[in-house]
């Protein structure tokens, strides 16, 4: 209970910021979107006609294709301009409830160190999950309805959105318990979610480097750090029912969600406020 | 039975360079306002923050309510409104005793209950529902005392309570501090007004550099030993010669004569001698100062002492 009560904290103070406002406003238009301007007409089970903001779409295209393309742009748009807007909205949560005057409250109640990072954590994962979901549930809730297609690899990859927000907010948690600063911790997450990619292309940048030492240093990154591209990939062929090569990344990504969350406990459970 | 003890406890910050605490050992008795007293930075905030665990002490050891300091399940008995508190602000006043009772471990029912009481107690009973982002800084005052209440805690650790309250508000409090300890809780408090402090306080201690300076009652420390202040309707004269013929040390204040004797023997001998001239007496009373010339003294003298 105690615990639920630092969650329900967390997530009301995420509810007050503007920037999840705009997130829920953002996810509400999308969902209205697929409610009215998302026109189908099934008959025996094929679409006679399909209009998307008024306009036919070509009847080439299979019901299935078109609504796994639909719910691939949802689903990858969330997982780049969802996850940029959530950790912004979250960045200064650590950092804040750490400043004088607040901590002190929070340790002086009956509650372990460790549960008082978890509540905060866990908070800050409830409301992005809140707003992936009613984004995901919802447009995948009406898209299914209108379609018959019932693509629940897009409930999935809501999923694995915010467990790549829970990933790098591990991170920003370890750096707000370091650093306390909002700020810093955003920039080095953003900073490991921008050179993903070319993390992942590290092999056709060896040629490029002038020792091998950099190359080591290349490799230690890329299989240190959370696979974010990769993990985006996952998010995608989740949804369009493609085979997954390997989940390694996935695996070696949540690893390093939980050193970095462990390591944020260990710091916050020995430091003086 | 004690319910707060510490033994030896010792707190240094950077790497030693601050000595916020050095080797304080005290008792607190339940039932009891005590209060400690300290120039700025003299470790007192420090001492609360170990008590609580908010900082880690470098050695030694202490308890609250028996229990190690160490073992956090001791706070749900204990209420703690910290100097400069904050609590979110987009939050209303139920908001806040809700949550922060919730996580005292109070049930939700229960807390429900209360919450009214406790805004009543702290005179905002009207204010349930207005977001404290828009309190005062007195309200925000009698907000953190509520908080510190929530739990109904045995120990209550009070930093500041009434920094920023008004005179009408500070009395209310100290009848609510009495009131509490009236009903079997210990109040541990932190304030720099030394006469609110004499007010409400059963016992004192004084710290300076993270030492223990002094340690006792009210009483004790605001009464002058064999110092007795004598008022007289005439013979002021006589009663120098007197003093001078029995080797007396007499000092004149405001009008009264203060004397020094070394036993109560020797005080009703001077009063005999007094009588036998017939030398009107209006009144003998025992000398007493403020607390806060005694505070001043013991700093100072401790100041000059120290090498």
């Amino acid at each position: 209970m105690k615990l639920l009560a630092i969650i329900q904290l967390t997530f009301r103070e995420s509810l007050a910021r503007k920037t999840f406002i705009a997130f829920f406003g953002l996810s509400t238009l999308v969902n209205l979107l697929f409610l009215f301007a998302l026109n189908l007409d099934i008959v025996d089970g094929a679409e006679s006609y399909i209009s998307l903001f008024g306009k036919e779409i070509d009847q080439a295209f299979e019901l299935e294709k078109i609504v796994y393309g639909i719910e691939s742009v949802v689903a990858v748009g969330l997982f780049t301009g969802g996850l940029f807007m959530s950790l912004f909205a979250t960045s200064s949560l650590i950092p804040a409830f750490l400043e004088k005057g607040s901590i002190d409250l929070l340790i002086s109640k009956p509650l372990s160190r460790f549960t008082i990072l978890a509540g905060r954590y866990l908070g800050a994962v409830a409301i992005v999950a809140f707003n992936v979901f009613y984004l995901v549930g919802f447009s995948w809730l009406i898209l299914s309805f209108k379609t018959g297609v019932w693509n629940f690899g897009f409930l999935l990859a809501g999923v694995m959105i915010v467990l790549t927000y829970a990933i790098l907010y591990a991170l920003m948690a370890f750096l707000g318990v370091t650093i306390r600063s909002g700020p810093f911790s955003l920039m080095i997450t953003y900073a490991i979610l921008f050179f993903s990619p070319l993390l992942l292309q590290r092999e056709a940048i060896y040629a490029l480097l002038s020792g091998k030492f950099w190359g080591y240093l290349l490799d230690f990154l890329y299989h240190f750090l959370p696979k974010t591209t990769e993990l985006g990939n996952i998010t995608r062929m989740l949804v369009q029912h493609a085979e997954i090569a390997s989940w390694l990344p996935a695996l070696t990504s949540l690893l390093f969600g939980a050193l970095m969350f462990a390591a944020a406990s260990m710091i916050f459970k020995r430091k003086d406020f | 039975m004690y319910v707060v003890e510490t033994d030896n406890l010792t707190k240094y910050y950077s790497r030693g360079k601050i000595k916020a605490l050095e080797d304080f050992t005290l008792q607190v008795e339940k039932g009891k306002i005590f209060s400690l007293l300290g120039p700025n930075g003299a470790g007192k905030t420090t001492l609360i923050k170990v008590l609580l665990g908010i900082v880690f002490p470098t050695r030694g050891s202490a308890k609250i309510l028996g229990e190690d300091i160490s073992n956090a399940g001791a706070h749900s008995r204990v209420g703690y409104l910290a100097e400069n508190h904050r609590f979110p602000e987009f939050l209303t006043a139920n908001q806040v005793l809700f949550y922060y009772g919730k996580m005292s471990g109070v049930e939700p029912a229960l807390l429900k209950e209360r919450i009214p009481q406790l805004l009543k107690l702290v005179k905002l009973e009207n204010w349930g529902d207005t977001k404290i982002r828009k309190f005062s800084k007195g309200m925000m005052q009698r907000m953190g005392l509520a908080q510190a209440l929530s739990n109904d805690p045995d120990l209550l650790f009070l930093d500041e309570p009434t920094d920023g309250i008004d005179p009408v508000g500070r009395r209310e409090i100290r009848d609510l501090l009495k009131n509490l300890r009236d009903r079997g809780k210990t109040i541990f408090l932190n304030s720099h007004l030394l006469s609110e402090v004499e007010r409400v306080s059963d016992e004192v201690a004084i710290l300076k550099n993270g030492r223990l300076l002094q340690k006792g009652t009210v009483e004790e420390m605001v009464s002058v030993k064999q110092q007795f202040t004598l008022q007289l309707a005439e013979g002021y004269d006589l009663l120098q010669a007197l003093c001078a013929e029995l080797a007396l040390p007499l000092v004149s204040q405001n009008g009264s004569f203060i004397v020094s004797v070394r036993d109560d023997a020797q005080l009703n001998h001077l009063i005999d001698k007094l009588r036998e001239r017939q030398v009107l007496i209006r009144g003998i009373v025992p000398r007493k100062i403020t607390l806060e010339d005694f505070f001043i003294e013991v700093v100072e003298d401790k100041e000059v002492a120290a090498p």
